[in-house]
């Protein structure tokens, strides 16, 4: 078979049951989904808390191009290109701050932070057909969503909050574990690099057939150390028999529900230091309610993934940057939960806990992704199988109105290449507007 | 798991590991007290150290970096008190005891004796697909320096290092910057009880660090 991959359409690289290696490994591709995915669609650009104050601002990626996140003195976010309107350079060259004006430093053009050219230098050398009106920086389309900001150069999706879907509401049973508590991030990032395919990333943030086989390293350390009974006991076995689903949470986005098969957060988490030592204090001040305040130092039980760089997992929220078609970084940002009535034990331990996985488990799983993208260079073998559980019949219509399967389920692979698809064949959405 | 007891590890097996250490009961908001302070002293004018304190201290910590380098994870491990910390904070530009509590904050490792125990057990797994091939190091260390501490019965010791790390197969990577090493007395025996890795490049993305520093 003949597969051209820089002309036409993307429609015969990808069937119902395998797409085409070229969708990992074809630069002109990787291109096109960075001016078209990214962007195409309602795009993670940061959190609230990033940016918590009046005039806050952070300086984030939306596929390649450099951007600015700022809240505007009234508190309301804008996503601003950061590309002086001048000549091109960029305007913001740190990672966050708190400013009413970013001034260019080739030729000291300024701008507000909601994006107006404010001044030009010696003004009067232009003539009388310039218009500054006119030269204000490039915007997003900004919507929040209970603190997560996205962007998108699209008009013709609708708001955020519909866009989202099911996801909205799988969100808020994600951020309501505690009530009343506010979600932050500003707790440090693990920041990893892998060299492969960045859709290799976001293809295993709902893939439930891999732990027990990728993750052997964590599993047998743990039996070895502790015997049965701790953490991620639930990849063991056939997974098709034991609680967990997989669903399609809307517009590309994939979740892992793991909930069911935990009884108690507490006794089912991964060891982290201070466990004894703040346990007891927990308790101690918290007394009946010390139980439910330890439970919310383990994660979730909740793989959220939304489309097509923002992965929530556990209680850590992953970003997605790809660099290049084989480079990608992937940001871990550490989240606390701060309430009146939590105390900071909590997120002392949670931050401890959350170093556990990104030292015993995702190095692996980065491993076998950087194998993936050496494995799919191979010209003469030219499919990637998509279609476990298509035709077993164990798909259903389950909660929240979602397509639901068994967790080893491919489901999240079919229904992120549909998405892809049809974001790749609506074009770059700025040249659209 | 198959444990392989080589006898020229002279006691200190991957079994000896798998039994030390299965709760965590000194991470305290004390212990990261300490840690503060640890992060104002370090930033202090240190001193050369002394012939005495060199045969000691910057002895130690050349023996520390043959294990590692080594790959001699049991031997390495036992050099380490019973209220340890083996701490590589993410965060840049330190000493700053603010930035890099990691009371507050999400680090890149915080082992107490107990998770440094499970990272060599999982080192030793055979089946983290990180570290298969395995990563070779090569620590060098200099500029040793001894700091004054308020606390009479430590001894800090900082010093600059230069990490080279091969993984068959993936280019070498270089990691540099400053390290600090905290050393008590144990049953008459010098041991590190905490020891820092301010990496220069701690706030950047990272490609596999799954290896000891
Ligand atoms: S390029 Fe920005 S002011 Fe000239
Ligand atoms: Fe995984």
């Amino acid at each position: 078979m003949n597969v051209h991959t820089t002309t036409g359409g993307f429609g015969h690289l990808i069937e119902d049951r395998r797409v085409h290696r070229t969708l990992y490994t074809d630069h002109s591709i990787f291109n096109l989904e960075m001016s078209r995915i990214f962007g195409g669609t309602w795009t993670f650009l940061a959190h609230a808390s990033e940016l918590p104050n009046p005039n806050d601002f952070v300086r984030k990626r939306l596929g390649l191009r450099p951007i600015i996140v700022t809240r505007d003195r009234e508190g309301k976010f804008h996503g601003l290109l950061n590309r002086c309107t001048h000549r091109g350079a960029t305007i913001c060259r740190q990672d966050e701050g708190n400013a009413r004006r970013f001034t260019c430093p080739y030729h000291n053009w300024s701008f507000t932070n909601t994006g107006e050219l404010a001044a030009v230098p010696m003004e009067d050398g232009y003539g009388p057909s310039f218009d500054k009106s006119e030269l204000g920086l490039g915007k997003l389309r900004v919507e929040s969503y209970r603190g997560f900001i996205f962007g998108t150069f699209n008009n013709d999706l609708p708001d955020l909050k519909i866009h989202l879907g099911p996801a909205a509401a799988l969100l808020d049973e994600w951020l309501d574990r505690w009530p009343g508590a506010e979600l932050q991030l500003r707790r440090g990032q693990h920041k990893l690099m892998c060299a492969g395919n960045w859709k290799l990333i976001y293809d295993n943030a709902a893939d439930g057939y891999h732990p027990g086989f990728s993750h052997a390293s964590l599993l047998r350390m743990r039996k070895d150390r502790y015997g049965g009974g701790v953490d991620m006991q639930w990849a063991l076995g056939n997974v098709d028999d034991g609680l967990q689903t997989v669903s399609d949470s809307g517009n590309g986005g994939t979740f892992i529900d793991q909930r069911a098969e935990i009884t108690r957060y507490w006794d089912q988490s991964a060891p982290m230091p201070g466990e004894d030592t703040y346990a007891r204090v927990i308790r101690e001040r918290l007394g009946e309610k010390g139980e439910a305040a330890l439970d919310v130092v383990m994660g979730s039980g909740m793989n959220l993934n939304i489309f097509p760089n923002l992965l929530i997992i556990g209680n850590q929220i992953q970003v997605l940057e790809p660099q290049s078609v084989n480079q990608t970084h992937i940001n871990w940002y550490a989240t606390a939960l701060v309430a009146d009535d939590l105390p900071d034990e909590v997120n002392s331990l949670r931050m401890r806990l959350q170093e556990d996985f990104p030292s015993f488990g995702e190095p692996d799983d980065l491993a076998n992704f950087e194998e993936c993208q050496a494995g799919l260079e191979i010209e003469e073998v030219a499919w990637v199988q998509t279609g476990r559980h298509l035709d077993t019949g164990r798909e259903y219509i389950g909660a929240k109105g979602m397509l639901t399967g068994p967790v080893s389920d491919e489901l999240p692979l079919r229904v992120f290449w549909q998405e892809w698809l049809k974001r790749m064949e609506y074009g770059n959405a700025w040249v659209a507007k | 798991m198959n444990i392989t007891t080589d006898p020229m590890q002279g006691g200190f097996t991957l079994e000896d590991i798998l039994r030390d250490t299965l709760d965590s009961t000194y991470i305290d908001d004390a212990y990261y007290a300490k840690l503060r302070n640890d992060m104002v002293e370090w930033e202090g004018k240190g001193t050369l150290l002394s012939e005495a304190e060199r045969h000691v201290y910057e002895a130690l910590i050349i023996e520390e970096n043959w294990l590692l380098d080594r790959r001699a994870f049991e031997r390495w491990y036992q050099l380490y008190s019973r209220k340890c910390v083996y701490w590589v904070p993410a965060v840049g530009d330190l000493p700053d005891p603010v930035r890099s509590d990691p009371q507050r904050q999400v680090t890149i490792a915080f082992d107490d004796r107990r998770r440094l125990g499970d990272r060599i057990v999982w080192l030793r797994t055979g089946v983290a697909y990180s570290q298969l091939p395995p990563s070779y190091t090569s620590h060098i260390s200099t500029a040793f320096v001894r700091m004054p501490s308020e606390n009479k019965s430590e001894v800090k010791v900082r010093s600059q290092f230069l990490i080279q790390e091969m993984r068959a197969g993936h280019e070498i990577q270089t990691f540099s910057g400053w390290m600090g090493h905290v050393f008590v007395e144990e049953d008459g025996i010098t041991k590190i009880d905490r020891k820092v890795v301010c990496l220069l490049d701690a706030p950047r993305s990272h490609h596999n660090m799954t290896f000891l520093l």
